[in-house]
């Protein structure tokens, strides 16, 4: 499969379909991925592909990547999941469909953390988005490389972020603002959370927005809430539940829960799932009479 | 780093002072906290080991490399108020915010970390003495434990830093054998400390654990990083985009790095009333340099990351003769994209 991404990187960037191919590749020691960015025809074996490639790298697609913009036409090497995003930044006019090449690698899975990783992808080591992952045959791609996966998402979603949204539902509110409060209290504002996401592109936040200053930058349990409250708000009917938030996050805050909660919520409202149609419009953005409309009471 | 030179100085370290039982931990931390003292070691949060206020020994973390924090939260606390304001029709005050300084132990920091001090106070004391930094700093007492295990994030070598430096300690430990430390003041503070306690030690020999010594990275020479970058030649050298483009720019490097010291002062509160806060910052922040007319120096990711290599290689060693990094790791392990600072040095190496 790692053989069939090379051969297919070099084609495209001998042939100039594309300027540069976003992928993984190694670090020194080849003990983790990293994004590596291909000019060069005569480099694409510098191109990995394994259950280490936890990275959604469609955030290098965003606006916030100038210099690789400036590269000129890209082509990415993309889990399902990672496309999910890549159809989120079409449907919301970020990129045209037409302006990226899309490798799609057929996937049996990744690891939550590559430090997890000890020689052999077991399910314990995975995170819940792979263990209900409708797109191992990924979607949308210009090219798919791999074999189409044996694997039939479970129809009740399982694992551990499911597990604890239930048992947080079945709290009071007191107790999940308790248990919420505790968790944001660690926050350190090192803003990876934002930085690592995709969905996260606008030039200007509005933690950066301070005349006046509308959610407060300081590292104080009231300003990590309204920062992750915002957040969480923004991220709503768009999160597609990558997870590179949480992994990201240098204090362990559970993010996915955060996140994977509003996807139920909006499942809900609304009957939509982000990133499956490049043409849908995410549903916190557009007015449609068929909608429920039932919290106006 | 000469290995020969390293070994040779290993040897040096072993009069210790005193010694101290696994079981009288609890002891310190109940004679330090008696006094009024906070004490701070490396504890379990969120399935973490980092630095907290302890009460008792049992909530001290053992067998861990590096806690994920650097103590220096505890000098230099994210966020803090550092004045208070008010205004009505008739009057506008101000008020000045007494520092909190209390009586510090820290516990359990490694070698590596504890040379950021020096740094940092030169940094604090520069042309302007920042008491919110230097009252705490005086008050608190540092001991470091000398390292066992390490992993490969771990560079301290590379840095001519060691398992047994002892640069910006004031009590320096070994474990030994039997899950207890040896124990040695090193400063005025560090002796006067462990007198203070001195009913908590005990004397004798025991016999240490080997010390963990991260390898050399290779083809590193930090006297050649330091001449490319005080040559100004480098600067647009495209070497940084191919080495860098992949940073996201979040500032998860810099706060967990024990030398990092950016802040930004902030004003909470309405237009009447409220407090000015003092805030961690980070270069990696596209908008730590802009500018208020709208021009941004650094406006490229690999710029504000040359900034952070060159204030760590050429800013710091130059201006303040002081180590802008220590090689605990700690940048390399947070990273997101898993941005090596080596595979900078190895590169401004050449």
């Amino acid at each position: 499969m790692e053989n069939i991404l090379r051969q297919k990187a070099k084609e495209l960037l001998s042939s100039g379909e594309v300027k540069v191919v976003i992928g993984y590749g190694w670090n020194r020691a080849k003990t983790r991925t990293t994004p590596v960015f291909i000019t060069d025809a005569a480099d694409t074996d510098q191109l990995v592909w394994n259950p280490l490639c936890v990275n959604n790298l469609s955030v290098y697609l965003t606006r916030k990547f100038k210099d690789i913009q400036a590269l000129g036409k890209p082509a990415i090497v993309a889990k399902g999941c990672d496309i999910r995003n890549i159809a989120v930044l079409i449907s919301e006019a970020q990129i045209k469909r037409e302006d990226v090449y899309i490798i799609g690698m057929a996937c049996q899975g990744v690891v939550y953390k590559q430090e997890l990783w000890q020689g052999e992808l077991k399910p314990n080591i995975m995170p819940t988005k792979c263990h209900n992952c409708d797109v191992r045959d990924p979607h949308l791609s210009d090219f798919v490389a791999g074999e189409k996966a044996d694997f039939t998402p479970p129809e009740e979603p399982v694992g551990m972020v499911f597990d604890k949204i239930r048992d947080l539902d079945s709290k009071s509110p007191s107790e999940r603002w308790a248990f919420w409060v505790k968790e944001f209290s660690r926050c350190i504002k090192c803003y990876a959370c934002r930085q690592v996401c995709s969905l996260c592109y606008c030039e200007r936040c509005i933690t950066e927005k301070n005349m006046p200053q509308w959610i407060e930058t300081s590292a104080h349990p009231r300003g990590n809430l309204s920062w992750n409250l915002i957040r969480a708000m923004h991220l709503t009917g768009r999160c597609t539940f990558c997870g590179e938030c949480e992994r990201a996050c240098p204090v362990n805050i559970p993010l996915n829960l955060v996140n994977q909660k509003m996807i139920m919520v909006v499942k809900d409202a609304f009957d939509f799932k982000s990133g499956y149609d490049e043409k849908a419009h995410p549903p916190m953005i557009v007015f449609s009479p068929d909608d429920k409309e039932n919290f106006i009471k | 780093m000469n290995p020969a030179r390293l070994s040779g100085r290993m040897k040096t370290v072993s009069m210790a002072d005193r010694t101290l039982k696994k079981e009288d931990l609890g002891k310190l931390i109940d004679s330090v906290r008696a006094k009024g003292g906070r004490f701070v070691a490396p504890a379990l949060l969120a399935r973490q080991v980092v630095f907290r206020s302890v009460k008792s020994a049992e909530e001290v973390a053992t067998g861990y490399i590096l806690a994920r924090n650097s103590f220096k939260e505890f000098l230099f606390p994210q966020t803090e108020v550092i004045a208070e304001f008010s205004m009505n029709k008739d009057s506008v005050g101000l008020k000045g915010v007494e520092v909190d300084a209390p009586e510090t132990v820290v516990f359990g920091a490694r070698p590596c970390e504890a040379a950021s001090l020096k740094g940092l106070r030169t940094l604090f004391t520069w042309d302007f003495v920042d008491e919110f930094y230097t009252k705490r700093e005086d008050k608190t007492v540092v001991i470091t434990v000398g390292c066992t295990s390490g992993d490969e994030a771990c560079f301290c070598t590379t840095v001519d830093l060691s398992p047994e430096s002892t640069e910006g300690a004031d009590v320096y430990l070994r474990e030994t054998e039997d899950n207890g430390y040896t124990v040695k003041g090193l400063t005025e503070k560090g002796k006067k400390f462990l007198d203070t306690h001195d009913a908590v030690f005990t004397s004798g020999a025991a016999k240490e654990r080997p010390l963990f010594k991260p390898e050399t990275v290779p083809a590193v020479d930090l006297k050649r990083v330091s001449e490319r970058l005080k040559d100004r030649a480098h600067y647009d050298d495209p070497v940084w985009a191919k080495l860098t483009m992949k940073c996201i720019g979040c500032g998860a490097c810099t706060f967990v790095c024990p030398t990092c010291r950016c802040f930004d002062i902030t004003d909470e509160g309405t237009a009447f009333e409220g407090e000015r806060r003092k805030n961690w910052d980070s270069c990696q922040y596209d908008a730590f340099t802009l500018h208020a007319s709208g021009h941004n120096p650094r406006e490229h990711q690999p710029q504000r990351w040359r900034n952070r290599f060159m204030c760590k290689f050429n800013f710091y060693p130059e201006k303040f003769s002081s180590k802008g990094c220590v090689g605990c790791g700690r940048c390399i392990r947070v990273c997101p994209v898993r941005l090596d600072i080596t595979e900078v040095m190895q590169e401004f190496s050449k």
